[in-house]
């Protein structure tokens, strides 16, 4: 997923493009070459440009015939039917693939309930109603098909062959560029984000609906480009040839069987399948499709993560294998001819791929005593020492939330103001979480106002208001999980108040790792780490965004003693930089530790507010909250 | 009266469809798998009504006495697969399409990929119509809409108002819940995917009934089917088959007014708005009798 010397093959596969019809005049190996290569080129460009937004954004496509299918009919109607050039063909592909992906992310994107199986439903029948368009539309196929004339192209491209794979090969590229270019800037770490947890992302300040939908338009533009090059290769085109579910189900595959976290995944999956159908083809064509369906049964259930995830932990062992395969048979050469060696040496690379390579690194390292003891090393510090109450930062006026006939809160008022960390507690179900949720714009209030810094929230996005310096944490922790520790810190510094870049954001991401004491497991992925370490990896990530205002929710739930202690002192240094703090708690011992102020909610509405010593001793409190004075006591 | 016979015709046809789609749906509301495979098991189907119905005297509805057992194990037998390896929903997606792939070669190495017909002294539904005043229903549409309508009820009946049904709607609204409450899911997802299994059979059959069948028809049926359970709702058996009904009937309208290519504009722009506006189907489950 992370390079950062991607563009080393990058360059080497744009440099042997352009040189190897040369190469081939040199050499003298058959045309037949050419075009198993143009192959793999137009299938690289289509699977990964469908990988940008599925893989990628986790955005599952059946669509991509539809872009596809809208490049090959742009290119076939402006040059079959009206005698247009090649390159103004070409161009109205990739424009044609755009302009459906933009009006297709632009529907499908704005949906609020929609799912990842409902986007793929909807992708699936996008390319019936463009193939149904396509027949009964006189001026586009009306059912008889287009015949392409052989393009007019100069002379420098050589044999029509050559031309097509220079075509498929530039697109191709251009295909591998993007998905690199993402890869390695904000863009495809949003999609990354977006494919982990949604919700999070934009929390975090990522603005997902514009990433979408640059995602989509990149696999649109790429899939109508590629498309319209391979119209004018094949020469007739028919709407049954076109818009049915060769392409979409081909790039699934490719893309799975590659890797499709990996920008290169795609490419090497469309490597290996294009090679084993070619080699199947001769006396095999029962056996093709039965063992590529075996091949995706199998890789889905036992390398999920694909070819591409085996292969960057050991890349040398399995590169020198395949060019020794290849070397042999090279230098036997009594058996098969290139095209076999090559496969078996592809072949023999996965196999070595895929064997177990023992077990996954980036567990923890430190023993968490150490760490908590470190984070508990901050000696002295006064219980009541807070930095000065300044002027209003949030103010909520009247807010009011329904969920149907249920009022969650009746018309609550509350504000803060610099320096302060207010404790908002409550019996459950009080709204605590409901007011957490309208202040980050989770939810919007059925009526109410909502000001921070004196500017509107309520019809904000919560990644605007992200912007405007309110940062959350989750209950329950939600990391992004195949992003590790730091990465996920990583993604709140590119979009938050102060965005950075990818590697700015990487330097800085260190010191919000020191500020909760998860410094020692940067490097180790959410799943391998406890309770207690991923609240603190919310507080992280919130403060990596820079709020001037963070809703800590619940936070220390579920945590043990000394944990609690490690946490609090926590809290303590995020408040002390001079942020200021909501806490949602249910531990009353912290909450009268920390907060300079308390706010008690019960069944919707503010019970009563004040320092910590006067509302406690609140009857109404103590009774509403507490239940009965005993349990008072035992905290 | 064109159009009413057009529509009404159209109507029966769905039924077929929405036949192949309540497995489907069943195992993908129920058990969170999206099964592509249940289109081979159907193609299967159909190619066994034809072999058995050639070449023994069994006559075509009587194949399912064979059909039946043998695609439900079959069924079962895949989603023991999936339950063994822990599938989820998207991964399901492409290991049930890479098991399609398979039973769609499969049949076609063993049938090849020409066109196979019942003869007509074998099948003598294929021809035979019944007429109604003006209006004529071909017989094998009108054996499918019966079937279809009996295993709705049935169907539905068992998942409405028995314990398993009760049992198969928790688990399909969170199975560690109610595995926490003694449901045992193992037992449920192999006899619902075994169901699911056996509806494939009669389908097959009934595809093979109207005419010719080619390997390649399971991938045609996809979109169509798709369309069906996306439109009935996802895992609502009655929603199912009246989206079926509805298909159809769309369908035969448009082609008569029209031309059969303009079907699929509508009924995939119908879709595309369902999912847009009604996200949980056309027919909502009503509420209530738990």
């Amino acid at each position: 997923m992370k390079g950062g010397k991607g563009w080393i093959p990058l360059a080497a596969i744009a440099l042997s493009i352009g040189i190897l019809p040369w190469l081939r005049e040199l050499t003298g190996f058959p045309a037949s070459y050419l075009v198993l290569l143009s192959a793999v080129l137009f299938w690289t460009a289509q699977a990964t440009s469908w990988n940008i937004l599925s893989g990628y954004s986790g955005y599952f496509s059946f669509g991509q015939g539809a872009f596809y299918g809208v490049g090959v009919y742009a290119l076939a109607v402006l040059v079959g039917r009206h005698g247009q050039s090649w390159w103004l063909g070409l161009l109205l592909g990739g424009v044609a693939g755009l302009v459906l992906a933009l009006v297709i992310g632009t529907i499908a994107f704005r949906l609020r309930s929609l799912r990842g199986e409902i986007f793929a439903l909807l992708t699936l029948a996008i390319p019936f109603i463009l193939s149904a368009i396509a027949r009964v539309t006189d001026s586009i196929d009306g059912g008889q098909g287009i015949i392409l004339p052989v393009p007019e192209y100069p002379d420098f491209f050589g044999p029509f062959q050559q031309f097509i794979f220079w075509l498929s090969g530039a697109v191709a590229v251009l295909a591998l560029v993007i998905a690199y270019g993402m890869v390695e800037t904000r863009y495809g770490w949003a999609l990354f984000a977006i494919h982990d947890d949604e919700a999070v992302a934009e929390g975090l300040g990522v603005p997902t609906f514009r990433h979408k939908m640059i995602a989509i338009a990149a696999n649109g533009l790429i899939a109508g480009l590629s498309g319209a090059v391979s119209a004018l290769q094949v020469g007739f085109i028919s709407p049954e040839g076109t818009f049915n579910l060769r392409v979409p189900l081909f790039v699934i595959v490719m893309s799975v069987l590659g890797g499709r976290l990996f920008w290169a995944g795609p490419a090497v999956g469309a490597l290996y399948v294009v090679t084993l159908q070619n080699r199947l083809a001769g006396g095999f064509e029962g056996w093709s499709l039965i063992i590529l369906g075996a091949v995706l049964v199998l890789l889905v259930l036992f390398a999920p993560e694909g070819i591409m995830a085996r292969f960057v932990r050991r890349p040398w062992t399995i590169v020198a294998v395949a060019a020794g395969v290849l070397a042999a048979l090279a230098l036997y050469g009594e058996w098969g001819d290139p095209v076999s060696w090559f496969a078996l040496a592809l072949g023999s690379a996965a196999v070595v791929a895929l064997l177990p390579a023992g077990t996954i690194a980036g567990r923890r390292t430190a023993s968490p005593s150490s760490r908590l003891g470190s984070a508990l090393a901050d000696p002295g510090e006064p219980e009541t020492s807070s930095p000065g109450i300044g002027k209003t930062l949030v103010e909520a006026g009247e807010v009011t939330r329904r969920f149907g006939g249920i009022h969650a809160l009746r018309g609550v008022s509350m504000r803060l103001s610099e320096g302060e960390l207010v404790g908002l507690v409550g019996p459950n179900g009080s709204g605590k979480t409901t007011l957490v949720n309208l202040l980050s714009g989770a939810l919007r209030p059925t009526s109410g106002s909502i000001t921070v810094d004196g500017v509107d929230i309520v019809d904000m996005a919560p990644h605007q208001i992200v912007h405007q310096g309110i940062a959350r944490t989750y209950q329950i922790p939600r990391p992004f999980n195949s992003l590790t520790v730091k990465d996920n810190v990583v993604v709140a510094i590119m979009f938050g108040r102060e965005p950075r870049g990818l590697a700015a954001s990487r330097q800085a991401a260190a010191e919000y790792l020191a500020l909760v004491g998860l410094s020692d497991l940067g490097d180790v992925r959410p799943g391998g780490i406890n309770l207690h370490e991923r609240q603190l990896l919310e507080m992280a990530r919130a403060m990596a965004t820079r709020p001037r205002i963070l809703l800590l929710d619940e936070a220390l739930a579920g945590l043990n003693p000394v944990e609690i202690d490690n946490a609090v002192a926590v809290v303590r240094r995020i408040h002390r930089s001079g942020v200021s703090i909501v806490l949602v708690e249910h531990l009353l011992r912290v909450v009268n530790q920390l907060a300079t102020r308390i706010v008690v909610l019960d069944q919707g509405r503010l019970l009563a507010e004040g320092d910590p010593a006067t509302v406690m001793q609140n009857p109404a409190v103590v009774s509403a909250y507490l239940g009965s004075e005993a349990h008072a006591r035992r905290d | 009266m064109n159009v009413l016979q057009a529509g009404l015709a159209g109507a029966l046809g769905g039924s077929l469809f929405a036949l192949m789609a309540l497995g489907l749906s069943l195992t993908w509301g129920f058990l969170k798998v999206i099964n592509l495979a249940h289109f081979g098991l159907i193609l299967l189907g159909s190619y066994l009504t034809f072999e058995l119905a050639t070449s023994t005297p069994l006559g075509p509805l009587n194949t399912l006495l064979v059909t039946i057992p043998v695609l439900c194990v079959l069924g079962a037998a895949i989603h023991l697969a999936y339950e063994r390896f822990e599938v989820s929903e998207l991964s399901s997606l492409l290991v049930s399409y890479g098991l399609l792939i398979i039973l769609v070669q499969v049949v076609h190495n063993i049938w090849s990929a020409d066109f196979r017909r019942m003869d007509a002294s074998v099948n003598p539904y294929a021809t035979r119509s019944i007429s109604l005043g003006d209006l004529s229903f071909p017989l094998p549409t009108l054996l499918a809409a019966g079937f279809g309508l009996v295993l709705v009820v049935l169907v539905g009946t068992i998942i409405n108002r028995t314990y398993a049904g009760r049992a198969l709607r928790a688990f399909g609204q969170d199975r560690e819940i109610a595995s926490a409450f003694g449901i045992d899911h193992r037992l449920i997802g192999v006899v619902l995917a075994g169901v699911a299994g056996a509806t494939a059979a009669i389908a097959g059959m009934l595809f093979a009934l109207r005419g010719t069948i080619t390997p390649d028809a399971a991938f045609e049926w996809v979109g169509l089917v798709f369309a069906i359970v996306i439109l009935g709702g996802i895992g609502n058996v009655a929603g199912t088959f009246y989206a079926g009904l509805l298909v159809g009937a769309v369908s035969g309208v448009v082609a008569s007014f029209w031309t059969p290519s303009h079907s699929p504009l509508v009924v995939f722009s119908m879709v595309v708005l369902a999912l847009v506006f009604r996200p949980e189907g056309l027919f909502p489950r009503r509420a209530g009798r738990h």
